[in-house]
């Protein structure tokens, strides 16, 4: 499975509604590929912080201004279908200089958006994957320990996979409730870093997280 | 004439008789044979101070001391569930074999407090009251409970559920409380000294009486670490979504 499909059904699968053999087929994934493990952290994050805000409910006024910005919305489509078929309708006479500097124009500008995008790609996945160096602390995920956890845990989540499909489902939804926790706990760690990566509380109870998640892998291996 | 209508008659009763024992037996089956819970139920006479480890799946596991000398272990469990037991010396160990099913078994123990604990499970709620001696505690779901506790080392892990302790600590000893999910609230007498280093990752910490007295120490939203009446045992607290409450007997 490419990593963009496993990416749109990440949100679904920490919904709890994708099929059993999707959710397999995610979680085995989500045992080699780093990335979609840093996807599926953030999405979790966001649902432990969006249980966490206050719930408001809208003002009658708020429809009201929606229904007016959608009016206004129409407007201005109405206006550019227009100028597009005045567009292709109108006809240009340009001379071959003038057609290879406009056409030099585009490709030049093209490549640009191209190169910046890229290169805002780049620095988005290095935030995602790992929090920011701070240029005086190392990186969690390039600190020796850590990386020696995510390799047992990864090996451990695998045969733990093997044999979850065999597991009562009691047995199952113990384990991937307290799954949860435990990855909520390193998303909120891994945020508590993004923010400050001279944090040693949150460094040193990462740390400890990761350690659990061993500890929770190995208690159910043995099933 | 008679003969074949009594035979005609058997027929449909001996038919319908087969048919409730296959549909007794199937249900049986179903429901993984159950019948009356199985009763595990040992003494044993260690010479010294006894170590005990007891490793369930799901269930109770509830320990208190007595004045005997013998450790007496009790497990009401479900037919599915075999407990093996193995004594060498004066180091004994239950363990609930691991199988595909959940089966539940609830432990009542009691032994001579200055025995060890070693308690392992993954579903199940732990009481642990009366013991000195040394306490591990190691499960995945359980809400944990120490009373009157007076032991010099204690380590307890959760990955979520709550922790209870209300005992007392030891000059030099070690303790350590540790929940990923779930609240720890320490109840100590206010004459004990430690050493404190309290975390919480939910930056929800509430020491009570022992805040103002607190010296050494080095406050941040997370964490808490410092030393109370000039520091003896150390005592670490430590949860992820939870909170710390300490209070003072």
């Amino acid at each position: 499975m490419v990593c963009r499909q496993d990416q749109e059904l990440i949100s679904d699968y920490i919904d709890g509604s994708l099929e059993l053999g999707e959710q397999a087929q995610i979680e085995r994934h989500l045992a080699d590929c780093e990335s979609c493990r840093a996807v599926r952290d953030d999405l979790l994050q966001i649902v432990h912080f969006s249980h966490q805000l206050p719930q408001h409910a809208p003002s009658g006024a708020v429809w009201s201004r929606i229904e007016a910005d959608v009016m206004e919305e129409r407007g201005s489509w109405f206006r550019t279908v227009s100028w597009w078929a005045w567009l292709r309708t109108r006809h240009f006479n340009l001379s071959l200089p003038q057609m290879a500097a406009t056409a030099a124009a585009v490709i030049i500008a093209v490549s640009a958006v191209v190169l910046v995008s890229r290169q805002d790609a780049a620095q988005n996945n290095a935030g995602v994957i790992a929090p920011r160096a701070s240029g005086i602390e190392a990186t969690p995920l390039s600190n020796p320990d850590f990386q020696q956890l995510e390799k047992q845990i990864n090996r451990l989540s695998e045969t733990v996979e093997q044999r979850k499909v065999e597991w009562d489902p009691e047995l199952r939804s113990a384990f991937e409730r307290n799954l949860l926790y435990v990855d909520q706990c390193l998303a909120e760690c891994r945020h508590q870093l993004n923010n400050n990566p001279a944090d040693d509380v949150s460094q040193e109870l990462m740390l400890n997280a990761y350690r659990e998640k061993v500890r929770l892998l190995e208690g159910f291996e043995r099933f | 004439m008679s003969k074949f209508n009594s035979r005609q008659t058997r027929s449909p009763a001996l038919t319908a008789l087969v048919i409730t024992i296959v549909s007794a037996c199937l249900l049986v089956g179903a429901t993984g044979f159950a019948g009356p819970p199985g009763k595990f139920e040992r003494t044993y006479t260690p010479q010294g101070s006894a170590h005990l480890t007891i490793a369930n799946v799901n269930g109770l596991i509830r320990v208190a001391a007595w004045e005997k000398k013998t450790v007496c272990v009790r497990a009401d469990a479900a037919p599915s569930v075999l407990i093996e037991d193995r004594a060498v010396g004066d180091d004994i160990a239950i363990s609930v074999k691991r199988n595909f099913r959940l089966g539940r078994a609830d432990f009542e123990v009691s032994l001579p407090a200055e025995s060890s604990l070693s308690l392992r499970n993954v579903i199940g709620n732990i009481e642990v009251q009366g013991i000195t001696g040394h306490i591990s505690v190691n499960s995945i779901d359980s809400d944990i409970r120490l009373l009157r506790v007076n032991s010099s080392s204690i380590d307890v892990k959760v990955t979520s559920g709550d922790i209870y302790f209300d005992g007392e600590l030891r000059e030099g000893g070690s303790y350590s409380f540790q929940s990923m999910k779930g609240d720890l609230d320490v109840t100590l007498p206010g004459s004990t000294p430690f050493n404190l280093n309290a975390r919480a990752l939910s930056e929800n910490i509430n020491l009570g009486g022992f805040l103002s007295s607190l010296t050494g120490a080095s406050r941040g939203t997370k964490g808490v670490s410092g030393s109370y009446l000039k520091g003896g045992s150390r005592l670490t607290l430590t949860t992820y979504d939870g909170r710390i409450l300490l209070h003072k007997k």
